[in-house]
């Protein structure tokens, strides 16, 4: 199957559609196998640290989690979806764009609203404590 | 039979009963005079079954303004009720009350402001993009089908048992379980998660045709305006609707399975929903307002004579509402409590959105000046239109203010507000653009005199129902009152309940002008298939347009496509050269839509009602549906040439009239004064199409579209995330994550997973060498990994729900179940989708549009990994580290 049906079309790519045509079968063995490898390292590398190894600071531990979450996730749109940055990907990356900010606003306001929500209205000890309230 | 009994059925209410024996009687009636005329097969064939984009907007057109005289009855009668309740009951008792004011709100959000807003958009989207259909025709009528069938189940509830108490977003802890044991809320739920995978099947479609699939040279800088608001309100529609499907989706898990995301007890957070609900319900709002404005866009450039002033800065302001929307839910809940630095963000943010909001409003004021407007009844909508918007945006700028809003909150002066900018906005959006498309929609135009009766009943009849709710709001009343005891309110009361007797008056004209208009058709007959005069693409096919909407695509060269061709061929007096005609395929019609529609309604029925064989028996049928809809050989049917020439060829003889200049009121008359947007005659010559070249191939179409669906599914996600991150601390003294995890297990998981995408994509590979055996191997590794993957999260969930750790044991437990089960569920669908693929590629081979659902398959499959990695980090990972 060739990557247009029809070449009519505009010039852009299927999404999961590997970017250039010519690529064999031996090219996308190739590729699917650096990404399962390297995907591996980054959940190898996620659960090492995750095991408390000494090697990093504990309180940076979230960090160090989520930074190894967002590069695995990169691996995967790029080698298992190929979302890319290339020219005739654009439409793709920025529908992924638009969703990535989605998801960030929704998850990041709901927990900076939910932080302060359950400061000032959920705290039991104030609450009760007359004493405690200005 | 579940819950179901006949004490459902309300014998002791005589108003809903009444009212339902009436509606029962006149269906029954519609149905036996369908049958009398034989008009069955009829409808079948070339609607219920249609997937023309006109057809199916049409009937969503007619669905909206049913479902409005059903959520106007409700208006009047809560006008009635508050116009007499002083010191006493009324003539409503509390509990029916209750169900009207949550039902008319329902019921004009869901079902008659977007149900209208996407007829609109079904109708009049691929027209103005020159094509002949959108993305996914079938998936579009099952939209269609999903939303009647919400409208089916909330009506049913008038009939049998009840419907929600709890207002319109069904706020706990009033609608958990505990204080609301009825059915009523349940009814709602399930409707609005049915009508919801509806709509969001209608974001995915318009986005992808709107993005891939336009006439060659239409490029987005040349799209006319509704285009483009159609595209920020579906992008909103993809965005927004899986928070709601998250929210809803788990408060159904509170009722049903005895989860606690929101209860009161158990560490669940009621204003958790409160934060979620509105992350979709302001976005909503948008969804709602933005097609309308693309309507008062094209209705001001037409009737003024002129191109819309500031093109490009209407667009700028749309994409920038659509973002925006995203950044100021905050503000329907100020007085929650969130605090002053978050209270004052979002105030900040929800006085910025009204910026683009006035920068469209004077785009549209400069559009009309210079030019020569035509008082006709669009117009008069949009005119209206810019004075009631105005006035409900001042007071909506009003209470973005926290301190004024902590004032003003649940009063009246809210109810008055939003119904200033829905009522100004959406709905004279709705009857601008219903009077302005129904020509091309039927092929005669409206009788004008009974439309602007209609029009001033209602806009007058609109200032007298809500001015005095403004009064009322300052004077302290606060809204859903079913009685009061302050006589002062009285006076306004009864002035509201006049104004609601005049919007009646303003309905029944618009009743009378359908009549009167379907009588006199033949003198309001336009013959032209361009009777405004008008700018954009649907004008310069037929009227209605033929199924296939334009014999051949038209040659986009500059903004206002149709308008240059048409001063072109007025200049010259003469028609384009006739054009070489192609024979083309068009997608044939399909009941699918329809089945799928009456095992939903199946389903939910039996959901509500709690009937478990049955709702199996519709799951089954849906699905199965879909299965023989994607087993077909024949998706397509032809048009010759020679047949297409003979259709266009009668197109072009209704239009020389217009050419020659003997159709009244067009001529060649160029606007003379400061073009807004130049074509860019240069830029023209040097690229004629703008570097489009018209629509993509189906296989780019197929893949985006889903693309598009998986964005909205990772949201959905994010919604049941946000969930887990804000209660994954609330143990209510239950297991904490460290004490519940089995890492190992999380370890052999990941490992599966992560060898099944590879396997999956070497499955990949073998199609497109073409080679079955390989295909198939590799498919069905995938499949063997996903069934380990099941096998072991399901021995994980019943290990826990062994040791008491089961999702009713705390809020953290219910958010784990959730968001894991949910992971659980997206890769047990993956697999019967995977198998009903393997068995077509067996029985078809490698037929196109196997190969392209397989693309999409693969997308599917690769995100659950993306989607697990989230997961197991945020959720296993943290949840033990140190």
């Amino acid at each position: 199957m060739s990557k247009h049906e029809q070449t009519a079309g505009i010039d852009d790519t299927a999404p999961g559609d590997p970017e250039s045509e010519q690529q064999g079968v031996a090219a996308g063995v190739r590729n699917y196998l650096v990404g399962l490898l390297l995907a591996a390292a980054f959940t190898a590398a996620s659960f090492w640290v995750a095991s408390g190894t000494g090697l990093i600071f504990v309180p940076g531990v979230p960090m160090a989690l989520a930074a190894l979450a967002i590069g695995q996730m990169g691996v995967h749109l790029a080698f298992f979806l190929h979302i890319t940055t290339g020219s005739d990907n654009t439409n793709n990356a920025l529908a992924l764009a638009f969703g990535v900010l989605i998801v960030g606003i929704v998850i990041a306001g709901s927990l900076w609203i939910m932080y302060h929500l359950n400061m000032n209205m959920m705290a039991p000890t104030n609450m009760l404590d007359m004493r405690a309230q200005p | 039979m579940g819950k179901l009994t006949w004490s459902a059925i309300p014998f002791d209410q005589p108003i809903p009963l009444i009212t339902s024996i009436i509606l029962i009687i006149s269906i029954l009636g519609i149905l036996a005079w369908i049958t009398a005329r034989g008009h069955w097969t009829y409808l079948w064939r070339e609607w219920f079954t249609s997937v023309d984009h006109k057809r199916i907007g049409i009937m969503y057109c007619i669905l909206a303004l049913v479902m409005l005289i059903r959520g106007f009855a409700d208006a009047i009668m809560m006008r009635g009720q508050q116009a007499v309740a002083l010191h006493s009951q009324g003539y409503l008792v509390a509990e029916h009350f209750d169900q009207i004011f949550s039902a008319h709100g329902t019921i004009m959000i869901f079902f008659v402001a977007m149900t209208f807003m996407i007829g609109l958009m079904n109708f009049v989207v691929p027209l103005q993009l020159g094509v002949r259909d959108v993305a996914f025709p079938t998936f579009n009528s099952t939209s269609f089908w999903l939303t009647a069938t919400a409208v089916l189940l909330v009506n049913i509830s008038l009939f049998i048992g009840e419907f929600a108490q709890t207002g319109w977003l069904v706020y706990p802890p009033l609608s958990e379980l505990r204080y609301s044991p009825g059915v009523g809320v349940d009814y709602y739920l399930w409707a609005i998660q049915i009508s919801g995978i509806g709509t969001l099947l209608t974001g995915v479609n318009f986005v992808t045709t709107i993005l891939k699939i336009r006439a060659p040279g239409m490029t987005l800088t040349r799209m006319p305006i509704f285009c483009w608001t159609a595209l920020a309100a579906s992008l909103l529609i993809v965005a927004a609707f899986p928070i709601l499907t998250a929210t809803l989706g788990m408060l159904l898990l509170d009722r049903y399975l005895g989860f606690h995301f929101f209860t009161t007890d158990f560490g669940g957070n009621p204003m958790m929903y409160v934060n979620l609900i509105w992350a979709w319900g302001h976005p909503e709002v948008y969804i709602l307002i933005l097609p309308a404005f693309g309507v008062f866009s094209e209705v001001f450039s037409t009737f003024s004579g002129k191109p819309l002033f500031g093109y490009r800065s209407m667009i700028i302001a749309t994409m920038a509402i659509c973002i925006l929307s995203f950044l100021v839910w905050l503000h329907h809940f100020f007085t929650m409590g969130a605090g002053a630095n978050v209270n004052g963000f979002f105030g900040i943010m929800t006085m910025i959105i009204a910026v683009p909001t006035g920068v469209k409003i004077f785009n549209w004021l400069f559009t009309m000046w210079g030019g020569r407007v035509r008082f006709q009844v669009p117009m008069l909508w949009s005119i209206a239109f810019i004075v009631t918007f105005v006035i409900g945006g001042m007071t909506g700028v009003l209470l973005a203010v926290p301190p004024a809003d902590f004032v003003l909150h649940n009063s009246l002066f809210l109810v008055a507000h939003f119904h200033n900018v829905v009522i100004g906005g959406v709905l004279f959006g709705a009857f601008a653009g219903y009077t302005y498309w129904f020509p091309k929609a039927f092929g005669f135009k409206l009788d004008e005199r009974f439309g602007k009766a209609a029009f001033w009943f209602w806009v007058v009849g609109f200032y007298v129902a809500f001015m005095p709710l403004y009064v009322l709001g300052l004077k302290g009343m606060t809204r859903r009152m079913q009685h009061y005891d302050v006589p002062a309110w009285q006076p306004w009361l009864i002035v509201a309940a006049v104004g609601a007797g005049l919007i009646l008056c303003g309905i029944a004209c618009q009743v009378v002008q359908l009549v009167v208009s379907i009588r006199n058709r033949e003198q309001l007959r336009d013959l032209t298939g361009d009777p405004w005069d008008g700018r954009t693409l649907e004008w310069i096919t037929g009227s209605p347009p033929p199924p296939f909407n334009f014999a051949v695509l038209p040659n986009v060269v500059a903004e206002e496509a149709y308008w240059d061709i048409k001063q072109i061929a007025l200049e010259s007096r003469r028609l384009t050269d006739l054009p070489e005609y192609k024979s083309i395929e068009m997608p044939r019609n399909s009941p699918t839509g329809f089945v799928v529609a009456f095992f939903a309604v199946l389903t939910g029925f039996a959901l509500i009602w709690q009937i478990w064989w049955m709702v199996i028996i519709g799951l089954i049928g849906a699905f199965g549906t879909f299965v023989v809809f994607a087993w077909r050989d024949h998706s397509e049917y032809k048009l010759s040439a020679t047949e297409l020439k003979r259709i266009d060829g009668e197109r072009r003889k209704a239009r020389v009239a217009l050419v020659e200049g003997k159709e009244q009121g067009i001529t060649a008359v160029k606007y003379k004064g400061p073009r807004a947007h130049g074509s860019k005659q240069a830029a023209v010559t040097a690229q004629p199409d703008g570097g489009f070249k018209g629509p993509a191939s189906k296989r780019i179409v197929t893949g985006y579209g889903f693309w598009i669906f998986l964005l909205s599914d990772f949201i959905l996600f994010a919604g049941f995330y946000a969930a887990y991150a804000v209660l994954s601390h609330a143990t209510a003294g239950g297991p904490a994550p460290k004490n519940l995890f089995d890492l190992k297990t999380v370890a052999i998981e990941t490992a599966c997973l992560l060898l099944s995408s590879f396997t999956c994509g070497m499955a990949t590979l073998a199609s497109s060498a073409r080679n079955l055996r390989w295909t198939q191997i590799g498919y069905l590794i995938t499949g063997a990994l996903g069934v380990v993957f099941l096998t072991l999260e399901f021995t994980e969930f019943a290990r826990m729900i062994g040791h008491g750790a089961g999702p009713g044991r705390s809020a953290f437990l219910s958010a784990f179940f959730a968001l894991v089960g949910l992971h659980g569920l997206h890769v047990s669908i993956g697999l019967l989708w995977l198998g009903t693929m393997m068995a077509q590629f067996w029985a078809k081979g490698f037929r196109a549009d196997i190969v392209r659902r397989a693309l999409c398959f693969g997308l599917f499959w690769h995100a659950l990994d993306i989607i697990w990695v989230g997961i197991f980090t945020n959720v296993y990972l943290l949840g033990t580290s140190p």
